[in-house]
């Protein structure tokens, strides 16, 4: 099984562990994921306007590599794979647009939109299965009560990311379980967790964070698992930030716990101190 | 010199006839030009001579240097002897060799829309964007050694709708990874130190007062050291 | 990279290179053998053109006066001076500061950054941009005697024994034991060598050394030099002006150095820089074209320090011998004079006669080499003939690849590569035809160890002093001997202006010029110096320089 792979900047600066994970774990369900041999970043947030095209250039010319070399465009960070396949929709669909960015960027091939990006979680589930997965894992986190945090930029717009049930997802419960992990529910895991405003407005981001944590931990949760760096820089930094005496969880990438379960490495360490 | 093929060139606009085997450069000296911008080493590596030009009836905006192009015949052509850019200044030694070193003297970098202006406009044929994003991502080994051919002609920055000044960002990678990722010569700090114990003075003195026919002994009786093996596979 | 394959040879030319083709797997892994020390004089004496006679005169006026120069450089020596006619007013001081250097070369940029670090204020001058000089053009590398099996002291071998034991003996001592210092300052600044992942220094032979002593980086090994000391000058804050050459020097009223008078080059106004020392860093001379030969000097070699120096009453030493580099393009006419970088040689390229036989050992000194070729070309007539009349001898580049495994030459010679390519020569399959070009200024300005001149607090430095490399210079010591001289002469002259009492500024000296040159009854009165650029409209841009 082989893809081709699109890092994103994160995961070469803040969020190492995140690709390091995700790469290894990857390696030992013998799916082979090749990083794409030029790659710009995405923009990170996906352009409202449709008379400025730049802003698509670089997913168009990551979709089109893809595409050449036949393979589907596996992402691992949530904002790239946002970016990368709203884009991915808008040239399928919007002909202004696709005209212009293909006037400019003169590829040997026109990109139409043929190609096709998916995330890990999508990897594991509709190329790998998670039926698959749960036959490959070593150390089963028999017990440990983990809840999922979705953030939006996976789920949302649900017609375009058409990534799980926006309302009512289920594809980061459904791999926990074939961890063997125990999944918690609870009210506030497709919440918005306000990183936008954390730098500017860091007391509302705070709050939400708090109701995020809160939530999770009511309903017995042990710990966060996410997948987006976005939203775990911020629950992992504005917890430090919530009032004393709120509960604290560890959060981690959904790739950690699958790195441990696959037996590639010690229990994930708890990382929940307040400072 | 009869038999000369001429073609018609408009150097800003002005039309002359020159002969089509000359460079840009060339061709401006011929057509009467004493050049005191926009010329530098006359071999392309100084970067003085950035020139931008287009081909009557086609509507692409073609680049290159004044001194390593041909003419050709129709060629509209301006030089761009200099472009506003500015440098940040900094102590290398104190920088550590990451993306945020970077961006810290040119937080521009982010701005980067990928339209891929710098890359087209390279005379090099640098892939400029590609180190960009290496720089943006921190990958200094990456963005100095596909940065390392740049002459500094400034084009790039002359494109850059972001107002990026790649070839300032492509020196700030070298010397940070030059100076913290690049291993530091063993052999060469020893020889250093050497030196420095004044290990090679009375040897040095010795040599200074040999007399010429030692000397010349002494040079034609060392020893060569040899080629390497041959790889004939 | 890919090269198209439109053919620039000609169909001639082409079966030419058949002859190189046929040959090359008989050569490969031979070793040439070098000339006795006897052959070598022979091949000098009747083929070199330091030895060509007509090329040279006694200079007549000045403190050299009698010895023997080039024709073109005697000239301008003896022609009036550019201000003669221009009204300056010595009490209105444009620039006043400690350490005044002129040129913006290598050489000037290591002595701004020394001086600088002796806490006193420098002014760099320079005639064109900032960094355009001969040191952005080294390819080839820079000695150093850094590894297990070399030392200084035969670093000093090579050096005497290339410049047929004629150099100096103190300033060469200086540019060996100096040398590894000037590495490691340079790897210091992050400058980028051409290292093993251990950080061992990938180094190679050049002509006539006995080690392997030449580092690199890439084939750009000068300018990534020169980029990175101007990154470091100008991150020091360092006051530089661009396209501001000096035209006569200033000395005070005791004929010590005091200041130069600049020229705006674009607004043609003069301005006065006083200073406390003054250093001469501008370079050498291949622009003057001595014996019509092609050069692969930069825009800016047009001896203008040489004049003014002289003028001041610098002594100059080894003028009557010039450095010409054995392989410069002699084919496409476009890139005529261009360097093709010894490192090229280094890595084991050989040259080849019209039938595709080696005539010479390919690591000869230069000297050597080029009265080699010269001799195969105009003495043998074994030389290839280009479209234009233009005779060179193949140069076997392929044999690198063959040798170091494909892919060697996309990975060392870059540049060379790049350059060839823009005229469709892929010079990883085909040979390239070269003949010497007029490379290197041996002589300049005599100095001590710290690059001061017979004049008080004038300094020289780089290509335009003399004596360090004798009557030929070997690759790889020009790159080091302007770093080593820049750091001293900067250093010094930096430490020494904290001392200088200033005094009146004088053009005395100038004037006492201009009557001498009057009296010697054979002034030069169609031009007057330096010439700052050379004159190439109409004539000589038909593709002869």
């Amino acid at each position: 099984m082989r893809f081709s792979y699109y890092p994103g900047c994160t995961l070469k600066t803040t969020a190492t562990e995140l690709e390091r994970s995700a790469l290894k774990a990857a390696k030992a369900l013998g799916i082979e994921l090749v990083e794409q041999k030029e790659w710009q970043c995405c923009g990170a947030v996906f352009p409202l306007v449709r008379d400025e095209i730049a802003a698509f250039l670089s997913s168009i010319r990551s979709l089109a590599a893809a595409r050449d070399a036949g393979e589907k465009l596996v992402t691992i960070c949530a904002a790239c794979h946002h970016v990368i396949k709203r884009t991915n929709h808008l040239i399928k669909t919007d002909t202004e647009v696709r005209e212009k960015v293909n006037g400019y960027l003169q590829l040997e091939t026109s990109y139409l939109g043929e190609g096709s990006v998916i995330h890990y979680l999508e990897m594991l589930r509709d190329e790998l299965g998670f039926d698959e997965l749960a036959q490959k894992i070593k150390q089963p986190l028999t017990g440990r009560k983990i809840a999922a945090y979705y953030g939006c930029l996976l789920l949302r717009p649900a017609a375009i990311m058409a990534f799980d049930n926006a309302e009512n997802p289920r594809i980061i419960e459904d791999f926990l379980f074939a961890l063997g992990a125990t999944a918690v529910y609870y009210p506030y895991r497709t919440e918005c967790c306000g990183v936008y405003l954390s730098l500017n407005n860091t007391q509302i981001a705070t709050d939400m964070v708090e109701k995020i944590v809160s939530s999770a931990f009511s309903y017995g949760a042990e710990a966060l698992v996410d997948a987006c760096p976005l939203c775990h820089y911020n629950l992992l930094e504005l917890q430090k930030k919530t009032p004393q005496g709120k509960p604290l969880l560890p959060v981690y990438y959904f790739t950690e716990l699958l790195e441990e379960a696959l037996g590639l490495k010690e229990q994930t360490a708890v990382r929940k101190d307040r400072k | 010199m009869s038999a000369l093929e001429m073609v018609d060139i408009y150097i800003m606009g002005k039309k002359y006839m020159v002969p089509a085997s000359l460079t840009i450069m060339n061709a401006m000296e011929f057509a009467g030009y004493e050049l005191k911008r926009g010329c530098g080493c006359r071999a392309g590596f100084c970067g003085a001579c950035a020139t931008v030009y287009r081909i009557a009836g086609h509507y692409e905006l073609k680049v290159g240097l004044a001194c390593q192009t041909r003419v050709e015949h129709e060629m509209y052509l301006a030089q761009i002897p200099f472009f506003p850019a500015l440098k940040a200044f900094y102590d290398i030694e104190d920088l550590e060799p990451k993306a945020s070193s970077i961006s810290r003297y040119y937080p521009e970098i982010y701005r980067c829309i990928g339209c891929n202006s710098c890359t087209k406009v390279c005379p090099q044929d640098l892939n400029v964007m590609q180190y960009i994003a290496h720089a943006q991502r921190g990958d200094l080994y990456r963005c100095a050694s596909e940065s390392f051919d740049c002459i500094m002609c400034g084009l790039c920055a002359s494109r850059c709708p972001a107002h990026i000044v790649q070839y300032y960002v492509g020196i700030l990678a070298r010397r940070l990874y030059g100076r913290h990722i690049l291993a530091k010569s063993i052999h060469l700090q020893q020889r250093v130190d050497e030196v420095i114990e004044g290990k090679y003075t009375a040897g040095l003195e010795a040599l200074m007062a040999a007399g010429l026919e030692e000397l010349k002994a002494a040079y034609n009786n060392r020893d060569i050291e040899t080629e390497p093996k041959l790889c004939l596979g | 990279m890919s090269i198209p394959v439109r053919v620039m040879y000609t169909p001639q030319m082409r079966e030419l290179i058949k002859k190189v083709e046929e040959t090359r797997p008989s050569r490969l892994g031979i070793d040439f053998p070098r000339m006795t020390p006897e052959e070598r004089q022979d091949v000098l004496k009747k083929f070199h053109p330091d030895f060509i006679e007509s090329g040279f005169r006694p200079v007549k006026i000045g403190v050299n006066k009698g010895d023997r120069v080039p024709q073109e450089l005697a000239d301008l020596l003896e022609a009036p001076s550019m201000i003669r006619n221009v009204e300056l007013d010595l009490e209105k001081i444009n620039y006043d500061v400690d350490v005044l250097i002129i040129g913006g070369g290598g050489a000037g940029a290591a002595a701004a950054l020394l001086a600088r670090e002796q806490g006193v204020e420098v002014l760099l001058v320079t005639k064109l941009r900032f960094g355009d000089a001969n040191t952005m053009m080294a390819q080839g590398g820079i000695q150093a005697a850094d590894k297990g099996n070399d030392s200084p002291l035969i670093h000093y071998l090579d050096v005497m024994g290339g410049g047929h034991f004629t150099n100096i003996p103190a300033l060469v001592s200086n540019l060996v034991n100096d040398a590894p210092l000037v590495i490691k300052w340079l790897e210091d600044m992050g400058t980028m060598f051409d290292k093993k992942e251990d950080g061992t220094m990938i180094t190679i032979h050049g002509g006539g050394t006995s080690r392997k002593r030449m580092h690199t980086a890439r084939d750009y090994t000068g300018a990534e030099i020169m980029r990175t000391l101007r990154d470091e000058v100008m991150n020091r804050g360092i006051n530089v002006i661009e396209f501001s050459p000096a035209v006569e020097l200033l000395l005070d009223e005791d004929g010590k150095a005091a200041g130069a008078v600049l020229y705006n080059l674009e607004t043609e106004q003069y301005l006065l820089a006083r200073a406390k020392t003054v250093i001469l860093a501008t370079g050498g001379s291949g622009r003057l074209h001595y014996q019509n030969f092609p050069t692969s000097n930069h825009y800016g070699a047009t001896a203008d320090g040489l004049v003014i120096g002289y003028r001041a009453g610098a002594k100059l030493i080894f003028m009557d011998t010039i450095q010409y580099h054995p392989t410069g393009a002699a084919y496409p006419p476009q890139i005529l004079g261009l360097l093709v970088t010894e490192k090229v040689r280094g890595l084991g390229a050989t040259p080849l006669n019209i039938k595709g036989e080696q005539f010479v050992h390919h690591l000869e000194t230069r000297d050597v080499e080029s009265a080699a070729i010269i001799r195969e070309c105009n003495g043998r007539k074994m030389g290839i003939t280009t479209p234009t009349g233009m005779v060179g001898v193949w140069l076997d580049s392929p044999l690198i690849d063959l040798i170091y495994g494909e892919g060697y030459i996309e990975k060392q010679l870059p540049a060379m590569l790049r350059q060839f390519a823009r005229f469709d020569i892929d010079i990883r399959k085909d040979p390239m035809l070269i003949y010497p070009t007029l490379h290197y200024q041996n002589g300049g300005f005599l100095i001590d160890e710290y690059g001061c001149t017979s004049i008080e607090n004038l300094y020289a430095i780089g290509e335009n002093s003399g004596g360090i490399h004798g009557r030929n210079r070997l690759m790889g010591n020009s790159l080091l001997d302007i770093l080593v001289f820049g750091r001293r002469a900067g250093y010094h002259a930096g430490l020494k202006s904290k001392e200088v009492k200033q005094k009146k500024l004088s053009l005395q000296h100038l004037y006492n010029y201009q009557r001498e040159v009057e009296q010697s009854g054979s002034a030069i009165v169609d031009r007057v110096s330096p010439v700052l650029v050379p004159h190439y409209t109409h004539r000589e841009a038909l593709g002869l320089f």
